[in-house]
């Protein structure tokens, strides 16, 4: 019974030491660094590892380093290269189906993913017609980039562009319309 | 006088939306004749016969209007011609330069009344063309259609490659209405068909000009009523004030265009189609 308290006090020590231990393991992960390579299969195969290593949660920045190592040797492949990428994303689980279209067509299609929605114009696209016409905006800034800067694909992000022209004419007409009827 | 300036602004821009909606007009009305033409029936139905028959008739007041005032404008231009000639800058107490002043002054109510006479029916029109295509819109585009399903409407058939291109209606003008008719009626003569990526602009377009325009129109007559006012009390002394020369100056151009040129910027360069990588993940 004399023992006791020294007993105790060896096992909370060897608590404090296991708890210390764990946290050290804890303030270390996986350094999750970007692609180094300036081409972009290599830093596509840099980026797949270090995703597979458990760095997933740092995906969006992956992606925009291997946009920035395309912007560097644009060309109209890169297209090919991200969509790939996107679908090994996929398949390993890293991203929905639906997380992979969205990243791809937000830089690479004419189409406009912030213009999606089930329900009629008058009554769900006009009340908030400013915010979709504002992250139309943003998107056709990351269309800028996929489409111009990255495929090279200039004909693409005008018909992007001319399509955000159009879309802000006729959701102008259509909601004044909209209302008129109210 | 100082109704005047306000007068000539409130018809300079109510002239201008005309001229921008009244150039679509002849587009719109043969739309529905090549879309008729397509074996696809169209899947919107924005131009049904009732909107063409308004669009023809407003297009035909239109008409009008303009051979109604380029008679007398004509008459005001020979009459200020005499009147500079004659050096009467300066000699207004001269009694040949007050009856010149005078006529001038007379040619300019003529011009007023021409304009209070056809608004009416101009305003009349426009009406019925505004609303009918108002209930088109909404139906068609607004109570039918998704966000989605009018963006793959704009984009068409073809949307990678780039889209036959449209006219361009907003924002242009300074060009004689007639001459604008028949450009724009040849555009759609020569084109083949249209699709309804077009015709949802075109609506558009057409509808919002309609919109301001009716409401211009109605504050324009407004005005005229105003003006006509002033210049007969100003008949009684027989004066040519400025504001009235600048009002003329900007019926003339609303009506017969100025003399500005359009500089075309160099157009994108083309695109490698054939090359054209398709996505699996593309929607």
């Amino acid at each position: 019974m004399k023992n006791f308290p020294v007993t105790g006090a060896l096992r909370s020590l060897t608590i404090i030491f296991l708890a210390l231990s764990f946290t050290s393991c804890a303030t270390s992960p996986p350094p999750c660094m970007g692609p180094s390579s300036k081409n972009l299969d290599a830093a596509v195969g840099q980026v797949q590892r270090t995703l597979t290593d458990g760095c997933a949660a740092e995906f969006d920045r992956f992606y925009d380093d291997l946009l920035r190592v395309a912007e560097g040797d644009p060309k109209p492949e890169n297209k090919r290269i991200f969509s790939e990428f996107l679908v090994w994303s996929t398949d390993e689980g890293i991203l929905s189906q639906r997380q992979a279209k969205d990243y791809y067509n937000r830089y690479f299609n004419v189409k406009f993913v912030s213009m999606q929605g089930d329900y009629n114009n008058c009554t769900h696209t006009c009340p908030r017609r400013d915010r979709v016409m504002r992250n139309m905006e943003r998107e056709l800034t990351d269309k800028e980039r996929g489409l111009m800067k990255v495929s090279l694909d200039s004909s693409g992000y005008y018909r992007a562009d001319e399509l955000y022209q159009e879309v802000e004419l006729v959701l102008e007409a259509t909601c004044t319309a909209c209302a008129a009827g109210q | 006088m100082n109704v005047l300036p306000v007068l000539r602004c409130t018809e300079k821009v109510a002239g201008m939306r005309l001229a921008r909606t009244l150039a679509g007009l002849v587009l719109a009305i043969s739309l529905p004749v090549t879309a008729l033409a397509q074996s696809n029936a169209p899947t919107i139905r924005l131009f049904p016969t009732t909107v063409v028959e308004d669009l023809r008739q407003t297009s035909s007041v239109a008409k009008e209007m303009e051979s109604g005032l380029q008679e007398v404008i004509g008459r005001l231009d020979q009459q200020q011609q005499l009147y500079n000639e004659s050096k009467c800058d300066g000699a207004e107490s001269d009694p040949g330069c007050q009856r010149l002043a005078k006529q001038l002054g007379a040619t300019y109510l003529d011009m007023l009344g021409i304009m209070e006479q056809r608004l009416p029916d101009m305003e009349h029109t426009v009406n019925n063309t505004r609303l009918s295509l108002e209930k088109r819109l909404r139906s068609e585009l607004g109570n039918k259609m998704t966000s989605w399903t009018l963006q793959e409407t704009l984009l068409g058939s073809n949307p990678e490659g780039t889209k036959e291109p449209g006219p361009v209606m907003r924002g242009r003008s300074g060009m004689r209405l007639s001459e604008r008719f028949r450009q724009y009626y040849q555009l759609v003569a020569s084109s083949g068909s249209k699709n309804d990526q077009s015709l949802a602009v075109l609506a558009s377009d057409i509808y919002l000009d309609m919109d301001e325009t009716s409401e211009l129109i109605a504050r324009t007559r407004e005005e005229i009523a105003r003006a006509t006012l002033i210049e007969q009390l100003n008949q009684s002394f027989g004066t040519i004030t400025p504001e009235m020369m600048e009002v003329v100056g900007g019926v003339k151009s609303i009506l017969f265009g100025d003399e500005a040129d359009y500089v075309q910027v160099a157009g994108p360069p083309p695109g490698s189609f054939e090359q054209e990588y398709r996505s699996p993940l593309e929607n």
